[in-house]
């Protein structure tokens, strides 16, 4: 099979092609480290390329396989992991100049149910230092480039792994997600970005960012291989505190497009400044899901006006705690913006830290009286598509600051709660820019948000198209 | 007079929280930056305080009606 045909691939097919051995873990590897050497200095996507232990990880796959030792739909996968976990043996940076160097001793638990699971890591992407920004523009190693158009933004943090995945390096990757990182990359890059419930996936051993709001998340361009890439990493992790046990952790088995009856909230009011491209493929994509068999019910939920706010100050007062040494010892060597938003953090004092979670108290009651009523609230991702790089940080249109009836507030309100929720392609600009659809479930609803989310890609074709960089 | 007022503990509430950072060495270009910052803070965190206002919370049991503080 020839290398474009390979990267072409989606995880499912490519899982299946290498467990029945007619491509091997080998050819797969090669074609993605060979796109990603031709891309790399176009995309700066990666902080780390692992070529040659991943080469020989993939060898040691294909010769399990070979011998019948096959163990699961990542074996012999090449994927790409967010430079926020750690590995052992390799460069982990976190995207600041005060990891640059830094090789850790042990892996993290990603890591250590994908090396588990067989899969081959190709390397670790590009992001905002730590995890701070939306941008993946405040990286020590520079700024990552959207494979759409490389004078945007791929959106942040993990936005390495959003430009990899939309550039055909490997057609998984996992990142984090503390505010909109995993989603709004997504989005912008115009492939699939699914962050669990709160809990779901362990995060030991990736940095701390907001100890209440950290997540693990995934990117695919289908819902198919998210539910695929989701499985093998799934687990209670006694060494996270946030991890939970679960009765059913086997999502791919239980993918269902049917989604008959299904009620999908949308809170229109919160739509008010949303680009009118995105504004048109939105509700398209609700014609869509209605086709399908969703009711759709307007909802009104005042209180989120203030998620974007709590979110950002819960955010800030935790990340200047878990940075409280390094920013005191290596002030001048964070990026300067991140230096500043954690020195601001730094003056958030204990009681106001309490009357903010007061505050998203409320907005969670408020949620959780909603999911009694609907099973998916559904908004798209972002209101604008993937802004100019020139922009700067203004770009991304992300006002946290006010409360107010606008969509940034429709964005950060899954992770500071920990709901389970997607983005997937639903359109493109008339400049063939990606436009990011979003649907969010109640706690442990995360089947049900798959389920919708295949039950739109079925019907629809937006998720199987490429890049022009992506044909390479 | 009010608004000097106000000015006055805008001032004060800024230094205090600068307070806080004493020891770091903040370029020109940072403080000018933290201080909009603070700013912009201090008015969101009035607004959240009226926003989570007696929502019964870990921090805040809810006590019955009538009770003196």
């Amino acid at each position: 099979m020839a290398a474009a045909d390979i990267l072409e691939l989606y995880l499912t097919d490519l899982s299946r092609l290498i467990a029945a051995r007619e491509l091997s873990s080998s050819e797969a590897t090669r074609a993605a480290l060979t796109r990603l050497e031709l891309l790399e200095n176009k995309l700066n996507a990666f902080i780390t390329v692992l070529s040659e232990q991943a080469l020989a990880d993939a060898k040691k796959a294909d010769e399990e396989i070979a011998r019948g030792n096959y163990r699961g739909p990542l074996h012999g996968v090449p994927v790409t992991i967010k430079d926020m976990f750690e590995m052992a043996g390799v460069l982990t940076t976190g995207g600041s100049k005060i990891l640059a160097e830094w090789v850790p001793e042990t892996d993290s638990a990603l890591v250590e149910r994908l090396r588990a699971a067989g899969a081959v890591i190709l390397g670790k992407t590009n992001l905002d230092e730590f995890g701070h920004g939306g941008t993946s523009t405040l990286s020590h190693f520079g700024p990552v480039h959207n494979p759409w158009d490389i004078e945007r933004i791929a959106g942040g943090s993990s936005g390495g792994s959003a430009a990899a995945v939309a550039a055909g390096i490997g057609p998984l990757s996992y990142g984090t997600e503390t505010g909109s990182s995993v989603r709004r990359p997504a989005s912008y890059c115009g492939i699939v970005g699914f962050k669990p419930t709160f809990g779901i996936i362990s995060r030991y051993g990736s940095f701390r960012g907001a100890w209440s709001q950290d997540h693990v998340g995934l990117f695919a361009r289908s819902v198919k291989d998210i539910a695929l890439g989701l499985d093998p990493v799934t687990g209670y992790d006694a060494r996270d505190p946030a991890s939970v046990r679960q009765d059913h952790s086997a999502y791919t088995s239980r993918l269902d497009t049917n989604v008959k009856g299904l009620r999908v909230g949308v809170l229109r009011r919160f739509l008010e400044g949303v680009n009118p491209a995105v504004r048109q493929a939105f509700d398209a994509a609700l014609k869509v899901l209605a086709s399908a068999g969703c009711e759709i019910l307007d909802l009104d939920i005042p209180d989120i006006r203030y998620a974007a706010m709590t979110s950002m100050i819960t955010s800030s007062a935790e990340s200047a705690g878990n940075n409280r040494r390094w920013f005191r010892e290596h002030y001048q060597d964070f990026v300067p913006h991140v230096s500043r938003g954690l020195a601001v953090g730094m003056t958030i004092t204990a009681s106001e830290y309490l009357t903010v979670q007061r505050a998203r108290h409320r907005i969670r009651e408020a949620l959780r009286a909603t999911y009694e009523k609907v099973d998916i609230i559904a908004s798209p991702t972002t209101s604008r598509v993937a802004p100019l790089l020139s922009e700067g940080l203004k770009g991304n249109g992300d006002d946290t600051r006010h409360a107010s009836y606008n969509q940034s507030n429709l964005l950060r309100f899954p992770s500071m709660l920990g709901l389970p929720a997607c983005s997937l392609p639903c359109g493109m600009n008339p400049e063939g820019l990606p436009i990011g659809l979003q649907l969010v479930g109640g706690w442990f609803a995360d089947q049900t948000v798959l389920n919708t989310a295949l039950a739109y890609q079925s019907a629809t074709e937006w998720h199987t198209r490429r890049p022009a960089i992506a044909s390479v | 007079m009010a608004s000097k007022e106000n000015g006055m503990k805008d001032t004060n509430n800024v230094a205090r929280r600068l307070a806080l950072l004493e020891g770091v060495n903040l370029s020109t270009a940072d403080l000018e930056s933290i201080v909009t910052e603070i700013k912009d803070l201090e008015r969101v965190m009035a607004e959240l305080e009226e926003f989570g206002q007696d929502t019964p919370w870990i921090s805040l049991q809810v006590q019955p009606a009538g009770k003196k503080a």
